[in-house]
């Protein structure tokens, strides 16, 4: 692994960042519309006769790190397909830039723009709702690592998707969140889920993840077995998209699918 | 001699159609190679199986000695790819785009490879303009001053000129000459203008209906058709694939 190759992939991304203030959207404006959303329905929900104090902490601490997932993914994703739109696929392959390396280069930019919009939730749900996050305590910080794993894992599939389908599979960057989110029982336990649909959320490691939250924020310490649950979820899920991807990025080059981007 | 590329029996098919069909192309350092062809003759397809963006249904690819797709990255390090087609990264300033490409090459400073690319090329005055601001000339310079920057062994390029005025196109030439001769870079390029093609490579190789039909010297594979130069050679193989193609359909009717 050549870390030059890794800082210039980065680097470029940087740029497009810096000069196309559109792509800011992501990491400002819906991080803010998220926690005024959630944070308001909790603030009502809260103070409503019979409502319960915790919705508010649940949900304002399950938006912040739903976040988490949500800008890692994003940023991954979206990183990805800039080579799609900006057709500079053919100019990366006859490089000596390996897969690894590229997908590495740009988590590592991901990883500025996820501080930067998990930040600005934290900071909106602190001036908001004075919500302050980090009196969850260091327990979040495992969980949040869990949920950034989950996020590349899920870019992963998605960029192996676009490989195979070409451009009609982009709306997934950001449509597949819809269906991981509700699922993962971000702002509510399983149970509140129809009984239907629950098997399917307990094979998800966020709901795993999102439950060690709401332990923490219930007092009662870090849930280590759903935090257990959720990181052996997360190795499963990244190994399923590795694999994914390796045969996509195959199938791209035997079936000549470079021609889409030339 | 060293052999920069070694293929043997490259053969690609996509649905039913055979576009290349084993392909055997061996050249050896120093030299300059046109790949020459008719639309849909299978060029671009075989400079693909070289570089490993596509991958051959049967045949081996070497560049330098390295086996693709075992050794793809160490071989790309030793090969410089440029194309008329290809778009230079958008939001970036000419001078930042081949900054990146100079990392990806291994490059940990490559300003004094990209200010020599420049003046080869005579656009040092596009330096800090940006991309998407060049004509589409200017970018095919860019792109080919990005594919030398790291001295590669070979360079690859496809229709570099096809979109150049005549001025350009000879500054390109010049260009490009001076590199292999300064550098002793091995050159396979592949175009539609057969005076370019006489005046740059020493070596053309003719391919027709995914296979190679002739391979020599511009005046030996003249000779081998009965012609007068490149550009009747490239018309009567021109029409001998529509004909071909005809009673294929006349058959199939």
């Amino acid at each position: 692994m050549s870390w030059l190759r890794v800082r210039s992939i980065a680097k470029r991304h940087a740029y497009v960042l810096r000069r196309s203030p559109h792509r800011l959207y992501d990491i400002t404006i819906w991080p803010v519309v998220d926690v005024l959303l959630f944070g308001s329905l909790g603030v009502f929900l809260s103070e409503t006769e019979g409502g319960e104090a915790a919705a508010y902490g649940y949900l304002l601490g399950g938006i912040v790190l739903w976040h988490v997932v949500y800008q890692s993914q994003i940023a991954l994703s979206t990183g990805f397909l800039e080579e799609t739109w900006s057709r500079n696929l053919l100019n990366l392959m006859v490089t000596p830039l390996k897969e690894l390396e590229y997908a590495a280069g740009v988590a590592l930019f991901g990883l500025v723009k996820l501080a930067l919009g998990v930040g600005l939730v934290a900071l909106g749900a602190l001036g908001f709702f004075a919500f302050d996050v980090t009196d969850v305590g260091v327990g979040l910080i495992p969980i949040a690592a869990v949920l950034l794993a989950v996020g590349w894992a899920i870019a992963l599939f998605v960029i192996a998707l676009v490989l195979r389908f070409g451009s009609g599979a982009e709306a997934l960057a950001w449509g597949i969140l819809f269906l991981v989110m509700p699922l993962s029982g971000v702002f509510y336990p399983v149970p509140a889920l129809p009984g239907a649909v629950q098997p399917i959320a307990k094979l998800l490691p966020t709901t795993h993840a999102f439950a060690a939250m709401r332990s923490l924020l219930d007092g009662e310490g870090l849930a280590w077995d759903e935090l257990g649950i959720a990181a052996a979820g997360v190795l499963v899920l990244a190994l399923g998209a590795t694999i994914f991807l390796a045969k996509m990025l195959s199938l791209f080059r035997t079936r000549g699918y470079i021609t889409r981007y030339s | 001699m060293e052999h920069v590329i070694r293929a043997t029996g490259l053969t690609k098919t996509f649905h039913d159609t055979r576009a290349v069909d084993g392909v055997d192309l061996t050249v050896e350092a120093g030299q300059r190679v046109a790949l020459l062809g008719p639309n849909g003759a299978g060029k671009t397809t075989t400079l693909f199986m070289l570089l490993g963006v596509i991958a051959p249904d049967a045949g081996h690819v070497e560049i330098a000695g390295l086996r693709l797709p075992e050794q793809r990255s160490e071989a790309m390090e030793r090969v410089g790819f440029a194309a008329g087609y290809m778009p230079l990264a958008e939001r970036l300033r000419v001078r930042e785009f081949l900054d990146l490409y100079g990392g990806l090459y291994g490059l940990a400073d490559p300003s004094e490879r990209i200010d020599v690319g420049l003046e080869r090329f005579g656009i040092a005055h596009l330096a800090n303009v940006m991309g998407n601001e060049l004509s589409s000339g200017q970018r095919t310079l860019v792109g080919i001053i990005k594919a030398t920057l790291h001295r590669p062994r070979l360079l690859v390029l496809d229709e570099p000129t096809a979109s150049l005025d005549p001025d350009v196109a000879q500054r390109v030439r010049q260009g490009l000459l001076d590199l292999c001769e300064v550098e002793g870079t091995t050159l396979l390029v592949t175009s539609h203008n057969m005076v370019e093609v006489a005046r740059l490579c020493d070596r053309v190789v003719f391919m027709s209906a995914g296979r190679i039909v002739a391979d020599g010297s511009p005046a030996e594979v003249a000779d081998l058709f009965g012609q007068e130069d490149l550009e009747d050679v490239f018309l009567h193989l021109a029409g001998n694939a529509r004909d071909a193609a005809r009673t294929q359909e006349t058959d199939h009717a």
